[in-house]
């Protein structure tokens, strides 16, 4: 697994306080109580800071799981690999 | 550039240091704003300083940033305890007597608005019916705003901060818009100017300068995407920032300032070395580098201006610092602005705590500016209660250290700051003047006049202060704050008591306070608070309080007076001063000492302290 995807789900466990062990295909907003839109407009300025990336208005409503956001993040030149 | 936050200035517990460091450092995300607030929430409480609640109202959304503008206060240091209104319902909340802005005590209250929420139609003038339209839509707002603090004003007990109007950071048409005399820029500025104004003639409204603030932190305060989303325009650089500058202007109502700046000479005052360069090499005049040194003494002067004590303190030969004094053509300091001196080859830990109990101040009034590592360093070790201003000997750093602190934060300058250097002045020449020879015949000699006061619009700031400051003959120590001063004094059949005090030297203002309130049974009088100035100690101050007081408590068939003494690590001067008025001692213990007259008899004022009728 690329070392950027391992942070990936690590910054997403500690953001929104999950277990540890939470595989990243259980990062989904419909999951994850937290993720409420208070919780989205705080976790996009960590992504940016995180990652150094900026996102464009169409891509933010689409940032709701690990994998959309990981996929957003390899639109970027963030390297993902699965 | 955005310039990083000085942590080790920050009053937080060591314990929390590293996660608020980290939080507050070059790339703040929100997980360490958490972590960081996590670390002082776990901190030993008494470290962190008091709970308050502080209200916050804004014209935009201040919820997603709740975190960073907590983490700002708590660095105040206090517990905060953040009532955010909801979204840009400020004049729905102040305009609400029943609102908890009023129902429930707070610190304070603090208003953020900007013309973006409050008249967007300003943005884009041309498309908003022109000139005359918007000037009565900016008088519209004004008088909003006016009925807002109107409101807070009338049923308001803590202060109330009201920003200024940052100038709009997005514009279109940015020339055109800059030549109109009602457009942005304009009508930012016509606002601002007023609220100015009104908060300088409305006591308990303060100004939070949100316009220079957004101008100080610049571009990377803000987020675009932010404002547009989250309806909050600021980055979380610009929400931690924000709460740190909210925590300034808080900070007074909870820490006294400083009353001293203490200079040293060499490198501090002036560039070089005196006893090594001799007079005429040190740098000091309109060029580089002499002007840094030039501006610091400006900065020294003006903070002397506005009732901070100087005090000088050098390793250095006294006359040839005095010499220097004299012939140093570009010297803004003189000799006679610093109220007490040391110069001389002692260490200079024990020369503070000469001059502490010269000034008959504590160690913890006295902030230090000196570009030696190892003298500051020295003063830290000995007296970690003294404020070392500046970080390193660099004179730019030590001049925007000193520019930048907030030890002498206040509020206003009272007409007692702004004569307290003469004060003490003078109080040196009573020390060293005349041939008197008892001491009755010395203090009739002053001419002592006091005049009794009852605590009112015009004094209160000044009791206020003075109950905040007043450390050694202070019997209870209890730092009532304007609005509880308030309610207290308008406590039917309460005593207030304020004595000012002149003597032939001139007036030296307020100088003591007694505050006494009805006890439970309403035939008693309980004294709250009893303290008089330590620099008008020994002139019978203390004695002429009781005695009026005594004598109105007599004039309304009040039969006993309960006396307290609550002692503290600095007024053991005042231990026992109940017993020498005669009371008796109903009540020890470790935490106070409780006094009861009863019957009240009435005594005689001192005979050398004439009473100048007041009211």
């Amino acid at each position: 697994m690329n070392v950027e995807t391992d942070r990936l789900r690590d910054m997403l466990i500690e953001f929104f306080e999950l277990r540890p062990d939470t595989t990243a295909s259980d990062i989904v907003q419909d999951r994850i109580a937290k993720w409420d839109s208070l919780a989205m407009v705080q976790l996009i300025v960590e992504l940016q800071t995180a990652f150094g990336v900026e996102f464009e208005v169409d891509e933010i409503d689409r940032l709701t799981s690990y994998s959309q956001i990981g996929e957003a993040l390899g639109r970027k030149g963030v390297k993902i690999s699965r | 550039m955005h310039s990083p936050i000085d942590v080790t200035l920050l009053r937080v517990p060591e314990s929390a240091r590293p996660a608020v460091s980290e939080a507050l450092g070059e790339t703040p995300t929100w997980v360490k704003v958490r972590r960081a607030n996590a670390a002082l929430d776990g901190a030993e409480a008494r470290l962190r300083g008091p709970e308050v609640a502080v209200n916050l109202l804004a014209s935009f959304n201040l919820e997603p940033i709740e975190p960073a503008l907590r983490l700002g206060l708590q660095c105040i240091p206090c517990r905060p305890q953040l009532r955010i209104a909801p979204l840009n319902t400020i004049e729905q909340t102040l305009l609400d007597k029943g609102s908890p802005v009023y129902q429930e005590s707070s610190l304070a209250t603090v208003v953020l608005w900007r013309i973006e929420e409050l008249l967007p139609e300003v943005l884009l003038p041309f498309s908003s019916g022109g000139a005359e339209v918007l000037k009565r839509q900016v008088e519209l707002l004004w008088s909003r705003i006016e009925r807002v603090c109107r409101a807070h004003r009338e049923t308001g007990k803590s202060p109330l901060f009201v920003s200024t109007f940052p100038v709009p950071r997005v514009l279109s048409g940015l020339v055109l818009n800059s030549q109109l005399t009602t457009g942005p820029m304009s009508a930012v500025a016509e606002l601002n100017r007023r609220l100015y104004e009104l908060a300088a003639s409305a006591p308990g409204i303060y100004v939070l300068d949100l316009n220079w603030w957004a101008g100080h932190e610049g571009a990377s305060a803000f987020d675009p995407l932010m404002e547009q989303m989250a309806r909050q325009p600021l980055s979380l650089r610009g929400a931690l920032s924000l709460g740190l500058f909210a925590a300034r202007h808080l900070r007074p109502l909870l820490a006294p300032r400083r009353k001293v700046l203490v200079l040293d000479l060499d490198n501090t005052v002036w560039g070089g070395i005196l006893g090594e360069d001799g007079i005429h090499h040190l740098k000091l005049g309109h060029d580089f580098p002499g002007n840094i040194f030039l501006r610091i003494q400006r900065e020294a002067r003006e903070l002397k201006n506005q009732g901070v004590l100087l005090a000088l303190l050098s390793k250095n030969d006294e006359a040839e610092v005095q010499q220097a004094f004299r012939e140093l053509p570009d010297m803004e300091l003189k000799w006679e602005d610093f109220v007490s001196k040391r110069v001389n080859f002692n260490h200079k830990h024990e020369n503070l705590l000469e001059m502490a109990e010269e000034l008959g101040l504590g160690i913890d009034s006295f902030a230090v500016l000196d570009d030696s590592d190892y003298e500051r360093e020295q003063i830290r070790m000995f007296h970690p209660e003294v404020l070392v201003i500046n970080q390193r000997g660099d004179p730019l750093h030590m001049l925007q250290a000193l520019q930048s602190t907030d030890a002498f934060d206040v509020y206003a300058v009272t007409a007692e700051d702004r004569g307290r250097h003469r004060e003490y002045e003078l109080r040196e020449m009573r020390s060293t003047q005349g041939c008197e020879t008892n001491l009755e015949e010395f203090l009739r000699s002053l001419h002592l006049q006091a005049t009794i006061e009852s605590v009112h619009e015009g004094n209160v700031e000044r009791v206020v202060q003075m109950l905040s400051k007043t450390n050694q003959f202070n019997l209870t120590t209890r730092r009532h704050r304007l609005e509880e001063l308030k309610a207290l004094v308008a406590m039917p059949g309460s005593i207030n008591l304020a004595l000012r005090l002149s003597d032939k030297f001139g007036d030296q203002g307020i100088v003591g306070v007694l505050l006494a309130v009805p006890a439970e049974d309403g035939r008693r009088l309980r004294i709250d608070s009893y303290l008089v100035s330590c620099r008008a100690l020994g002139r019978g101050v203390e004695e002429f309080l009781w005695a009026e007081l005594a004598r109105q408590a007599l004039d309304h068939e009040v039969h006993g007076v309960i006396g307290e003494y609550i002692p503290t690590p600095k007024n053991g001067l005042a231990k026992g001063f109940y017993d020498k008025l005669g009371f008796a001692r109903v009540k020890e213990s470790a935490s106070m000492t409780r006094y009861l007259m009863e019957p009240l008899k009435p005594v005689e004022p001192p005979v050398w302290l004439a009473s100048n009728g007041g009211q």
